[in-house]
């Protein structure tokens, strides 16, 4: 610990800009996440816009005047940027640094008491790769040819030159994954090292707050399973610039060729533990926000963790489900089955454990809990709704619908955003000393429950009637022209639920100059990063606390006075 | 649900496209059991979750109870949690699609009976190919209609092989619940059985490029002697060059060879 270097010199350079220390590395994360966030939620609108008003202009309040295009209408090629991007920017540059980078780095030195990272200055080298990964996807957007088009799974030949999308756009979406791949790795590797070496004496692994397990499992995942992604990017990325021929088969490819097959299976390898790897930060912070606001013990913490854990191993074999319809081999398709309905076990035990650790608590609906407990509604729904797509009959009807479009935006978009929201409102008093306005979090809270279900579980609807993904014009199919009112409405709801989000954003920004100071510990947390003074010195911790307590003593009938105790303060009478 | 949709505005409760199919019924059942146990078990959640909110809040229980949930009861009643969801829910529709996969979409039909068709998507057109009368695929005699034209008979099963011209693409039927992807430098197979005559849609369903929101083709059902009167009108090879503009690309402007057959893979 004695290690790190208090940086001396004071310079804004040096304290906001590169600076090593993790709350502020995890800050420039939050900001960043939040731009991509709002970025590639307005590409959503103008993809439910062209899906809604396939044949009017854009409006001037969505901004129509930047689409190139005739009159302001959105082409078949804009259109499939637009879906793609969404897709790729939400995932790697809006989830990601919102949950891993913001909340990992702020969270958890500070809640296994320590002082900084283990590696501050890879720290700090892991968001600007990551900046610098961002800057190269979007500058896609200044290619004659514009950007991707080719889904945000990019898949060969379709991906490749022979696949007939025009320009580099392609190669800058493979070569920004990768740079992102990158940075993910520096993080992810900090994160597993200092949970591993620099736990505060006292701080075993089952005393860690479970936002910390979340984050690590996250982290674990992340260090198996870039690698593999990096390497069918590369792969990926040389087919499209120097023309070999890995994944391309058939008529395109000179002398046999390669296999298009190959990509999937890396892709997913890496892609069905993505989901986890965004989802399980999520779960962490949930487990322990229903605890903080239930003033209880997290019910069966201990269950839940290896509960989240065997989760981690499972999503490491199930890639195979997003394969069903690829012709794969009988035996496969029923293993892949198999395996992945096996995950429904640890996943109803610790939904169960959420559910038990609200039994017989003192709920306090603070909007930290508001959006923890619409976590639980939501990730019923898409949790549930997994289970037809896990199915290979089911499957063979709803794979590449709007029912899969739908599903996952509510495991991997409405958990997590419901997540981020819940941890942005439960620790913005730490990251900023003051406290966001409760009234417009509530209207936010509110309207974004709302609107996020009308809009999610409608698209499951149209999907189950039979609208295929990725179309520019549903209308084109007579058997699709019914679902045109429901188009109508989904598209209605989701500009309400953009709505709602600049509200947040006003609430988000406001606050922080004008919100009411906050007290050290206004929630009557028992994790240590709620131990100290804001703003918290780079180093955090003058001394380093010596831990006693697990993190969920809340209502022990041996505290006197209060129901709650900081892990660091023996409890009378507890053995 | 009849009642209730009459009420509604018309846009809740969408049905899937008509079935017309053999096997389409067992998709449908699988779909609406595992519907009615999950709407259950949510139900459950949300029930439970509307009590903890009525009764636990903070002003009406203001002192929670200290239970860390760690006892040897506790963790067996989690886990027959876990098992209960995974053995109402998961092992019975797995049961189910085993099943179904085993009886029917997994049990290529055989016999003089069956009809055989070779299909070849291209961006963005769909290539049909019949034996014709040696019954041997990639021979002068094999019938080629023109593109995006597909006739069946009814109540006949059918068997389809599938690869593709450039990219990838997905042979999607609606009204059959069905779906075969077509994979550069491989032959997939699917079978399917109409019950019903009729005009019906089919669809590419994996991404494949600008215009990969047409890529629409027309299923004609007919009986047995319609569609044999429809083969004998047809010309043998002739394919139609692709008249649409395909969004400037000229690969596919080039049409497709005639000859594009390829043997018919045995299957074991």
């Amino acid at each position: 610990m004695e290690g790190i270097k208090m940086s001396s010199s004071k310079s804004i350079m040096s304290t906001h800009i590169f600076s090593t220390d993790h709350k502020t590395i995890g800050k420039q994360f939050l900001f960043l996440g939040i731009f991509f966030l709002l970025f590639g939620g307005f590409q959503a609108l103008l993809i439910r816009w062209q899906l809604a008003y396939p044949e009017q202009p854009v409006p001037w309040w969505l901004l129509g005047f930047i689409i190139n295009g005739e009159a302001g209408m959105i082409t078949p090629d804009v259109y499939n940027q637009l879906f793609t991007m969404h897709g790729t920017i939400m995932i790697f540059w809006a989830i990601t640094p919102l949950l891993i980078g913001a909340f990992g780095n702020f969270l958890i030195p500070l809640q296994i008491g320590a002082k900084d990272m283990a590696f501050p200055t890879l720290n700090m080298l892991s968001f600007w790769t990551f900046f610098l990964s961002g800057v190269v996807l979007l500058s896609a957007y200044f290619l004659p040819t514009g950007a991707a088009s080719g889904g945000w799974t990019s898949y060969p030949p379709l991906s490749l030159p022979a696949g007939g999308i025009p320009g580099l756009g392609q190669a800058f979406w493979t070569l920004s994954i990768t740079l992102m791949g990158v940075a993910t790795m520096m993080g992810a590797i900090n994160y597993v090292i200092t949970v591993i070496r620099l736990r505060a004496p006292g701080m075993t692994y089952f005393r860690m707050p479970l936002s910390v397990w979340g984050l690590w499992l996250t982290s674990i995942l992340n260090v198996i399973f870039v690698p593999v992604i990096a390497a069918g990017l590369i792969m990926l990325l040389i087919d499209q610039l120097l023309g070999t021929q890995f994944f391309l088969a058939g008529r395109l490819a000179a002398g046999g060729g390669g296999d298009p097959l190959l990509f999937q299976h890396v892709f997913w390898i890496f892609g069905h533990p993505e989901v986890y790897i965004l989802i399980l930060p999520v779960w962490g912070i949930v487990s322990e926000l229903l605890s903080v606001f239930s003033r209880k013990p997290a019910f069966g913490a201990k269950v839940t963790v290896i509960c989240m854990s065997t989760i981690v191993v499972l999503s490491s074999i199930v890639w195979g489900h997003h394969m069903y319809t690829t012709g794969m081999s009988p035996l496969l398709g029923k293993t892949f089955m198999f395996l992945t309905l096996l995950i429904s076990i640890p996943s109803s035990i610790f939904f169960f454990n959420w559910l038990a650790t609200l039994w017989r608590g003192s709920l306090h609906f603070d909007p930290p809990m508001l959006h923890t407990m619409a976590v639980i509604w939501v990730f019923a729904i898409g949790g549930l709704t997994g289970l037809y797509n896990a199915t290979v009959t089911a499957d063979i009807y709803l794979h590449d619908t709007m029912f899969v479009v739908g599903h996952f935006h509510y495991t991997m978009a409405a958990s997590v955003l419901f997540g981020g929201y819940a941890a942005i409102a439960h620790w913005y008093p730490r990251m900023f000393g003051r406290m966001l306005n409760p009234l417009l979090s509530k209207i936010h809270f509110w309207g974004t429950f709302i609107t996020i279900n009308l809009v999610f579980f409608n698209m499951m609807v149209t999907g189950y009637a039979g609208q295929h993904r990725r179309l520019y014009y549903p209308g084109e199919f007579e058997f699709l022209q019914p679902l045109a009112d429901m188009n109508i409405f989904i598209t209605i709801m989701a500009f309400f639920l953009g709505a709602f989000q600049i509200l947040f954003l006003y609430n988000f920004i406001h606050s922080m100059l004008k919100g009411k100071v906050a007290e050290n510990n206004p929630w009557k947390a028992n994790t240590l990063e709620w131990t100290m003074d804001y703003p918290i010195p780079h180093g955090n911790f003058s001394t380093i606390p010596q831990v006693v307590n697990g993190p969920h003593e809340y209502s022990n009938p041996n505290i006197k006075d209060a129901d709650w105790v900081c892990q660091t303060v023996k409890i009378e009478g507890d053995s | 649900m009849g009642k209730i949709k009459k009420y509604l505005p018309g846009i809740w409760f969408l049905d899937p496209p008509k079935d017309i199919s053999l096997d389409g019924y067992r998709i449908d059942n699988v779909i609406q059991y595992t519907d009615f146990v999950i709407t259950l078990y949510f139900g459950i959640v949300v029930a439970a979750l509307i009590f903890f909110i009525w009764r636990y809040n903070a002003r009406k229980h203001p002192h929670a109870v200290y239970d860390l949930g760690n006892t040897k009861k506790h963790r067996y009643l989690t886990i027959a949690m876990g098992l209960l969801v995974f053995f109402s829910i998961d092992v019975v529709i797995e049961t189910m699609s085993f099943k179904d996969l085993k009886e029917a979409f997994w049990k290529f039909p055989k016999g003089e009976k069956v009809v055989r068709i070779e299909i070849m998507p291209q961006q963005y057109a769909w290539n049909i190919r019949y034996p014709g009368e040696d019954d041997i695929f990639g021979t002068d005699d094999d019938i080629v209609p023109p593109q995006n034209i597909l006739h069946i008979p009814v109540n006949t099963p059918i068997v389809v092989q599938l690869t593709t011209y450039d990219v990838i693409h997905s042979f999607y039927l609606p009204n059959f619940r069905y779906k075969q992807d077509a994979t550069p430098g491989m032959v997939t197979a699917m079978w399917f059985q109409a019950t019903e005559t009729g005009n019906f849609e089919f669809a590419c369903a994996e991404l494949c490029g600008n215009s990969h929101f047409k890529m629409k083709g027309y299923l004609t059902v007919e009986s047995e002697e319609d569609f044999n009167g429809w083969i004998a009108a047809q010309d043998p090879e002739v394919s139609e060059e692709d008249e649409e503009d395909d969004w400037g690309d000229e690969e596919a402007d080039e049409g497709v060879p005639t000859q594009w057959g390829w043997l018919w893979k045995e299957l074991k």
